[in-house]
């Protein structure tokens, strides 16, 4: 029996999974399926047999590579593989179901070869079930030639997996399908990377940052992920086993004890009502957000509309999307934020050494007006529906929302022209996330109707520190004074300008911070679908007046450790029922 | 045509690298080359329909080749089967 051993890394989504490792190198293709006219259907099968033989050239170089450098009869496989690509059965069999289907020579081969793929895995016989490995090597080959990309997915993945590997893009972890993944183990990331986000998402379990995990884990081996303490422990032995196994009872009683909250009003012990919203990213958690009880979407981030597209959907697309997120939620509200992209993400050809300091988000919108309005428009149009709100990420001047502003006026007095309907008493918000608006936000309440504090970035950003840097994620702290201070001086202006001010970082999430936010009179607090009942429980646990003082009180602190440890002491004291969600 | 009854007798069965020594002999010959295992039946020529037939070592399989060099092909190609190759 192999010994256990336990990698560490940062705990960034919860749960605990008990599956095999799957290491994800991408290299797989994603297809696509589109139909092909019929007289194009001759060109497919040319493009298709083009790629075939440009795969035979790869695969040949390959070879010779191998046999200079190892020599022996290494490169063997490599005439496997080449018998496998150039089997006449299978081209034949693609030729023919392009012309029957009409459809494209990607989409056809893609199935073909999961066909025969499926049949080898089947196989009660190690060795064939390997050869699956080959046959996808062939075919991702042939694919990435077909496409002329190099770009990967992580859709076919077998059961019961933990996800293994050095790092996750955001549109492949878009593709994530929890039905076979149980969890992400990373080497790379940290909590609010978008691995993270999406395992939230999908309610698995993700533990990222683990050192060097990729040189000690191996495909296949068994393990568990524990998400809640940020370990992956591979080789688990029998009495770990067992108390993972009371650890995951405990956890489901739990979430049974929360889930009336779901349906229970979100306001304090004295009455006070608190919208308690979700955060989400893709159109489909909005039933997340409507199981757990949410009382709107606080955050709907819409660059994964971007980012699984690779390209800007068209403002039909982002209509489509966002008219359908405001139908589904009604009446409850719907805050829709301009895409948060980084310059990097929208031209290939653009870097910069400093993208959280860089050419991203509102700054991007602002410079490329066009692409702006296309998505101002198609949000406009689903106001419609009445319960729409815009809201803008990353202000941190006075002159950008001062031109954001005239940009939106300017497209609504476009739409009005051409008489398309929208909502003319959207509301409009801002993002209050960079320590600069923060500051400002006596000038900038003037301007719009709410604010949203990005508790995240404002973290980062008044702490410098770089959530993603594994080396210095630890200084990462939401609780840290200058934090606070700047959250509390946030609400504070937002209330004195008679407007609402809410907070959609992690930090609404966290049952010690619920307490303080209520304290300093936070109107909104958006989550993470899954954390809703919890803090519906927490709210409903506490009094407006016993937070004001505790929020008084942890002001004066001058760590962000000393601020939790009163915290939780405060909890004890006066709250002691909320003592049991506090990890 | 010729048929015959044979037993896989390679070690490995007739995986990978067998079966790939197996396809490229029968792509030289002519004849139609087909293997049939229980009901299955495929082409002798195509390594993919090989692999499927998931033949390990003693399994038993029905070869059969039909055409002009049809004598000369089932000679060589029960040897590799039988792992005699």
């Amino acid at each position: 029996m192999a010994r256990e051993k336990i990698f560490k890394g940062i705990a960034v989504s919860g749960g605990i999974a008990q599956g095999t490792i799957f290491i994800y190198e991408t290299k797989k293709v994603e297809v696509f399926q589109t139909p092909i006219l019929s007289v194009y259907l001759k060109d497919e099968t040319e493009r298709f047999h083009s790629a075939i033989g440009k795969t035979e050239q790869d695969l040949l170089n390959i070879k010779q590579r191998i046999n200079q450098e190892i020599g022996g009869n290494f490169a063997e496989f490599l005439d496997a593989q080449i018998l496998m690509l150039n089997d006449k059965e299978l081209l034949q069999m693609v030729r023919k179901k392009i012309f029957e289907e009409k459809k494209n020579a990607e989409y056809v081969y893609h199935k073909v070869i999961s066909d025969y793929a499926k049949k080898l895995g089947e196989s009660k016989d190690q060795y064939l079930r390997e050869r699956v490995a080959d046959i996808w090597d062939v075919a991702t080959r042939v694919l990435r030639n077909l496409l002329g990309l190099t770009h990967s997915s992580i859709v076919d993945v077998p059961k019961d997996s933990i996800i293994t590997a050095h790092d996750i893009s955001p549109s492949e972890a878009a593709l994530i399908n929890p039905k076979t993944v149980l969890g992400i183990a990373t080497e790379a990331g940290g909590r609010t990377s978008h691995t993270a986000i999406t395992a939230r998402a999908l309610e698995i379990p993700a533990v990222l940052g683990i050192k060097e995990l990729m040189e000690k884990i191996e495909n296949g081996e068994s393990v568990i992920l524990d998400g809640d303490r940020g370990i992956l422990i591979k080789n688990p032995s029998s009495g770990r086993v067992h108390s993972y196994k009371i650890t995951i009872r405990k956890d489901r009683e739990l979430a049974k004890e929360l889930s009336p909250y779901c349906e229970m009003p979100s306001r304090t012990k004295d009455g006070r009502h608190i919208d308690i919203s979700a955060n989400i990213e893709f159109f489909s958690e909005y039933t997340h957000a409507k199981k757990y009880g949410a009382g709107g979407i606080g955050l709907f981030r819409t660059e994964f509309l971007y980012l699984t597209r690779r390209g800007n959907p068209t403002e039909e697309e982002q209509f489509r999307v966002y008219n359908a997120l405001a139908q589904r939620m009604k009446p409850l509200p719907v805050i829709i934020r301009t895409y948060d992209l980084g310059g990097d993400k929208i031209f290939s050809e653009y870097h910069e050494a400093n993208p959280f300091l860089g050419w991203r988000a509102i700054r991007v919108s602002l410079d490329e007006p066009d692409f702006f309005k296309m998505q101002l428009r198609a949000i406009l149009r689903a106001s419609v529906n009445k319960n729409v709100k815009i809201m803008f990420p990353m202000i941190s001047t006075f002159e950008e929302i001062k031109r954001t502003n005239i940009i939106f006026e300017k497209t609504k007095k476009e739409l009005r022209a051409k008489k398309i309907a929208f909502d003319d008493d959207i509301q409009v918000g801002i993002m209050v996330e960079t320590p600069s608006a923060a500051l400002l936000s006596p000038h900038l309440s003037q301007q719009v109707d709410f604010f949203s504090i990005g508790s995240n970035d404002l973290t980062q950003y008044t702490l410098a520190v770089d959530r993603g840097n594994e080396k210095i994620s630890q200084l990462f702290d939401h609780f840290h004074p200058a934090v606070l201070q700047l959250i509390h001086s946030v609400i504070d202006t937002g209330h004195g300008a008679h407007i609402w001010v809410g907070l959609c970082g992690e930090l609404a999430a966290d049952p010690i911070a619920i307490p303080l936010l209520i304290g300093f009179g936070v109107d909104e607090l958006s989550m993470n679908p899954a954390s809703i009942p919890r803090a519906k429980m927490v709210l409903r646990s506490i009094t407006i007046t016993e937070c004001e003082k505790i929020a008084q009180e942890a002001l004066c602190f001058r760590t962000a450790l000393e601020v939790k440890k009163y915290l939780r002491r405060a909890i004890h004291k006066n709250f002691p029922g909320i003592e049991k969600v506090i990890k | 045509m010729l048929k015959e009854k044979i037993t896989i007798m390679n070690e490995n069965g007739l995986h990978a690298l067998p079966a790939s020594r197996f396809v490229k002999q029968a792509s030289k010959f002519s004849c139609n080359v087909l293997i049939t295992k229980g009901d299955i039946e495929v082409n002798g020529k195509s390594i993919m329909g090989i692999l499927t037939l998931a033949c390990e070592k003693g399994s038993k399989v029905i070869l059969a080749c039909d055409g002009p060099d049809e004598k000369k092909a089932m000679g060589a190609l029960r040897k590799i089967l039988e792992g005699n190759d």
